[in-house]
């Protein structure tokens, strides 16, 4: 078994290779990417659209568009004016960002010490996995290098007896207070 | 006065949990009959004390004697009384009284039904049980005294927070606390087993059904927790990952873990010092989230309001972190493997794997739950960790747990042959392939197809197992296809009780994919007797209904809903908003739901113009929702069939009992 | 998950503890990864310790010499704390949406046309807020004095607000003299704090 473990341990690797591809790519709506705004008007959906990637600045974890706060609903009429002045979701977030720092995001931005956010989970996924197998390996050997008795325990005598007379005065007792 | 007697019953108890504590270890040390006897004596009464404190605080609440800070601050006199009774858990002091309230209870149940047996152990459970209740105890007494007097006499009280007042919000946290402080039990035996060093099979038995039971609430108390968000918080979704959301959801992790891993040292004397870490853990995370939600560390709309309890939870941890791992340390030239593992395609193999992705959720939600700390703290910078994080971090774990929950029950103890590999996996991969394809052409949507595909693969393997015992059953026996599933569950409970469990966590699995990935919604203002079309239906705004009720105004807005293509009537929903006397700018919203196998159709109430001439809704069609919660019923039945007593086991057990009381009279 | 019936029943004698694993680590390893094990628990809950402690620290606001802040009004201008030495200084944290700034919005104004002569300087930091609604609160009671966005929160952190309003009377040399939290709802309060901070 161990003369595959790189075998192994590139299984495990790829595995994690497709969890940052993941992570790279996001979950995908099964609706529609923002539809790109004609000149049109703006709906409360499209607004919507852009505060479901918001969250609340003065709340804790709640989202900008189920937020009914009166500065939430501010935040919804600039997202307004910016979608009709054209610009993108991605430019409207930066703003925000600027503006109230990245709390408003909902998860840590991949840049300086918070990449680690992002990264410690899986890298202590690997080491955890690692250990596991290493361990497994290692149980994995024949069986006849484990012998089966152990000459450390103690030996059950008298200490056995000791017990068994604690046992039954203990029952005893309990007995008569129920 | 009485008040000035409640405080009083809580010293009492306080001294009685330190006296009871001490007695245990003492007794259990030097196998000292009467110190051990009194262990159990104090449990019992410091459950009578804390009772009647709680009564104390109910009779308070019931009675409206607002010159008690607590009642003051958490009720009013037109409080419905069903709200004065669960108002005992809506604050801080109280719902700490409660906490030690159902620990009471469940040290009673542990040192009664344990009474005859584990006569090593059970010093040291009654023991540890004492030493937790001391704790809370120690933090009634000195941080957050629930009989605190007013200085003056207040005519009404400042209610209960509106979001507290539905009838989900009652239950809901009963149920969490039960499992929340239940999981103390297995950690009270673990001590108890390390520290009289019986590490044997014995205790790992009773301490499966002393889990099972917690964490059967625990799991309850979390699906109503988000049946109250859903209905509630009216935001078209049911789980935020939230800090405390999270606090409730990381022991169940580990003791999710724990369940599985426990099962592998019954069958084959492995992993025990790794059992014994995650009952650690399980118990570590009980307080550490009780920690969190009441002393301010983390932000979280559900958090109790600011009090002096943090530094004693500093301690209480830190107790339990270095004490336990001392004696884990101490421990482990006794925790010896007995056996070796065979083959990475083992059923034992699959276990590990499954510690393994649960240890690894557990561990990224506490790290994402704790990173906004660890962030400001190092960088100064405020950011805040939610849904995106969690989904994108533990998405693709949970896909891998639940394909291993798949493929787990058809691998063999030991090794699985490759003939038994083809005879096994054959019809559940072709199930789970099938449906990956349809629902990628038919949705041209990549993630759930992956997702429901490895639900699809793990029901196919429940069905299949399910089918081979009828089978069995039906050959052996020649019974009838209910008989032979009664049968199943009878005497095999803990597996097929187990498989029960797993299609729970299956179709919960796929109302959470339905939700994530196909949820549809809408923002519309409509004019009476106006109409919208969402999905597949039509939905008509008929008209406001305002409603005067006991304490606040409901206001309901009317909408018909009509199939989109025929024109039928599918029924009509009332979403409302409550507007309370007492905190008139706090309204609460009621959702309105029609709610079918296929999908709910969820609408809010935002706002209304005078006389309800327009209103604006936020509309969401939810797919697979329903599935939630029969899921969660699911989970709940097969638990409860895993963890029923065996016929032929309790009469074995019982004979255990009697062969050893017979050996040592002969002794 | 078979039954329980059908493992051999266990004795209660001491267990049967087999024989070391055959390639055992070295001692030495064992206990580094112990002690790294135990730091890192050490250092979480140091971590708690230490964020419970911020937390209560951060329940109180500033007080003694005023932080420092700098921001951009919204007519573009920079203003630093710093600049103003030798000025009392009223720093006011409001935000459009807020109900009560709006009690106080008035009288800020007029005692700013009264002070600006006298060496007082007032100074708006919008707390949270959206540019078109907070031009709009501005224009709608004529105020005249610097107001700027208190961007990313800064200055609203450094001073330990909990809400808005806040205000902070600064002396000349830059100290803080008067918290008034709440909307400052009389003209002879306003008064009595300004007297502090008069150079």
């Amino acid at each position: 078994m161990i003369k595959s473990r790189t075998n192994q341990i590139a299984i495990v690797l790829l595995v994690f290779l497709a969890a940052f591809v993941w992570l790279g790519a996001g979950p995908i709506s099964a609706q529609d990417a923002p539809t790109a705004e004609p000149a049109g008007e703006v709906t409360l959906n499209d607004v919507n659209e852009v505060a479901r990637d918001l969250w609340c600045p003065l709340c804790s974890g709640v989202r900008l568009d189920a937020c009914e706060l009166k500065a939430c609903d501010q935040m919804k009429d600039v997202i307004a004016i910016k979608l009709a002045e054209g610009e993108d979701a991605a430019s409207i977030k930066d703003y925000f960002i600027e503006q109230y720092g990245p709390q408003v995001l909902g998860e840590p931005p991949r840049e300086g010490f918070n990449w680690l956010a992002w990264i410690l989970p899986f890298v202590a996924l690997a080491l955890g996995g690692v250990f596991l197998w290493r361990q497994t390996a290692r149980m994995m050997q024949p069986a006849e290098e484990m012998s089966a008795a152990d000459p450390g325990s103690p030996p059950p005598g008298a200490e056995k007896q000791a017990e068994d007379d604690y046992a039954r005065k203990l029952d005893e007792e309990l007995a008569k207070y129920g | 006065m009485i008040f000035h007697i409640g405080y009083l019953i809580l010293v009492t108890a306080t001294v009685l949990a330190a006296f009871g504590m001490i007695a245990g270890f003492v007794g259990g040390r030097q196998r000292n009959v009467k110190l051990t006897l009194s262990s159990y004596h104090a449990v019992y009464a410091m459950a009578g004390l804390v009772a009647l404190a709680a009564a104390i605080l109910w009779y308070a609440l019931l009675t409206d004697r607002f010159e008690v800070a607590y009642v003051w601050n958490h009720s009013e006199r037109a409080l419905p009384v069903f709200y004065k009774f669960s108002a005992l858990w809506g604050g801080q002091a109280g719902s700490l009284l409660f906490w030690l309230l159902i620990l009471s209870g469940f040290s009673v149940a542990a040192a009664f039904f344990n009474r005859r047996r584990h006569w090593a152990i059970m010093p040291y459970v009654n023991a540890v049980m004492l030493g937790t209740s001391l704790f809370f105890a120690v933090l009634l007494v000195f941080a957050a005294n629930p009989f605190e007097l007013a200085s003056f006499v207040p005519q009404d009280g400042m209610g209960l927070n509106p979001l507290l007042q539905n009838y989900w919000m009652v239950l809901h946290p009963v149920m969490l606390y039960i499992g929340y402080v239940g999981l103390a039990v297995p950690f009270a035996f673990a001590v108890g087993a390390l520290l009289s060093k019986r590490l044997d099979n014995q205790w790992v038995r009773t301490v499966r059904r002393w889990t099972l039971i917690p964490w059967m609430f625990l799991s309850a108390g979390i699906l109503m927790g988000s049946q109250w968000a859903y209905m509630e918080l009216g935001w078209g979704g049911y789980w935020a990952w939230d800090p405390v959301e999270n606090a409730s959801f990381l022991p169940w992790l580990t003791a999710t873990a724990f369940l599985h891993s426990i099962v592998v040292q019954e069958q084959r004397g492995i992993l025990k010092v790794w059992n014994a870490a995650l009952i650690w853990m399980t118990y570590f995370l009980v307080i550490l989230g009780t920690f969190t939600t009441r002393s301010g560390v983390l932000e979280s709309v559900h958090s109790f309001a600011r009090s002096d309890v943090g530094p004693f939870f500093l301690v209480f941890m830190v107790i339990i972190l270095f004490g336990f791992l001392w004696l884990l340390f101490k421990r482990l030239p006794l925790l010896r493997d007995e056996q070796a593992i065979e083959s990475y395609t083992s059923r034992e193999a699959a276990f590990m794997a499954n510690n393994w992705l649960f240890a690894g959720i557990a561990f990224a939600t506490l790290w994402g739950t704790f990173f906004p700390m660890f962030s400001e703290i190092l960088t100064g910078d405020r950011i805040s960790v939610a849904a995106p994080f969690f989904n994108k971090v533990n998405g693709p774990l949970f896909l891998l747990l639940i394909l291993l929950m798949g493929a787990a029950p058809l691998l063999g103890w030991r090794r699985t042959s490759r003939q038994a590999f083809r005879k096994q996996f054959t019809w559940p991969l072709l199930v789970g392939a099938v449906t990956g394809v349809a629902i990628w052409l038919l949705y041209d949507a990549g993630y759930p197809a992956i997702g429901l595909a490895a639900c699809a693969f793990a029901a196919a393997t429940i069905v299949q197992e399910y089918v081979r015992g009828v089978q069995a059953r039906r050959i052996t026996s020649g019974e009838s296809v209910p008989a032979a599933m009664g049968n199943l569950w009878r005497r095999n409970g803990r597996r097929y009780g187990g498989y029960l469990v797993h299609l729970g966590i299956v179709l919960i699995a796929a109302a959470v994919i339905g939700n994530e990935f196909f949820q549809q919604n809408t923002n519309v203002t409509l004019a009476n007797g106006e109409s919208v079309t969402l999905g597949r239906y039509e939905i008509a705004y008929t008209g406001l209904e305002p409603n005067r009720k006991v304490n606040h105004v409901e206001y309901g807005a009317r909408l018909m809903i009509f199939d989109q293509e025929s024109g039928k009537t599918l029924g009509s929903i009332l979403p409302r908003r409550n507007i309370y006397d007492k905190t008139p700018e706090q309204p609460t919203s009621e959702v309105g739901l029609r709610m079918t196998l296929i999908e709910d159709t969820y609408v809010v109430l935002n706002g209304w113009e005078t006389g309800g001439s327009t209103a604006t809704f936020t509309m969401y069609i939810n797919p697979l929702t329903a599935w939630m919660w029969i899921g969660g019923l699911v989970l709940v039945l097969g638990t409860l069939i895993a963890s029923w007593p065996h016929p032929g086991r309790r009469r074995s057990e019982a004979a255990d009992s009697v062969a050893y009381a017979v050996g040592s009279a002969g002794d | 998950m078979a039954d329980l019936s059908d493992i051999r029943s266990e004795t209660q004698d001491a267990p049967n503890t087999p024989d070391a694993q055959a390639p055992a680590p070295a001692p030495g390893m064992v206990v580094v990864w112990r002690a790294i094990f135990v730091g890192i628990l050490l250092l979480f809950v140091v971590l708690l310790a230490w964020r419970l402690w911020d937390t209560n620290r951060s329940e109180h606001r500033a007080s003694g010499m005023a932080p420092p802040f700098t921001f951009t009004t919204f007519e573009g201008e920079t203003i630093s704390l710093d600049d103003l030495q030798g000025q009392g200084v009223v720093v006011n944290f409001w935000a459009s949406w807020c109900d009560p700034c709006r009690d106080e919005a008035a009288l800020l104004e007029q005692a700013w046309r009264r002070e600006k002569d006298n060496g007082i300087v007032f100074i708006g930091l919008d707390y949270l807020d959206q540019e078109p609604a907070a031009k709009a609160y501005l224009a709608e009671f004529g105020i005249t004095y610097p107001n700027g966005p208190d961007l990313r929160s800064e200055a609203a952190r450094r001073y330990g607000i909990k809400g808005v309003p806040e205000t902070f009377f600064i002396n000349s040399a830059g100290e803080i003299a008067q918290t008034v939290i709440g909307p400052i709802v009389n003209e002879a309060q306003m008064e009595s704090y300004l007297a502090e901070i008069r150079p």
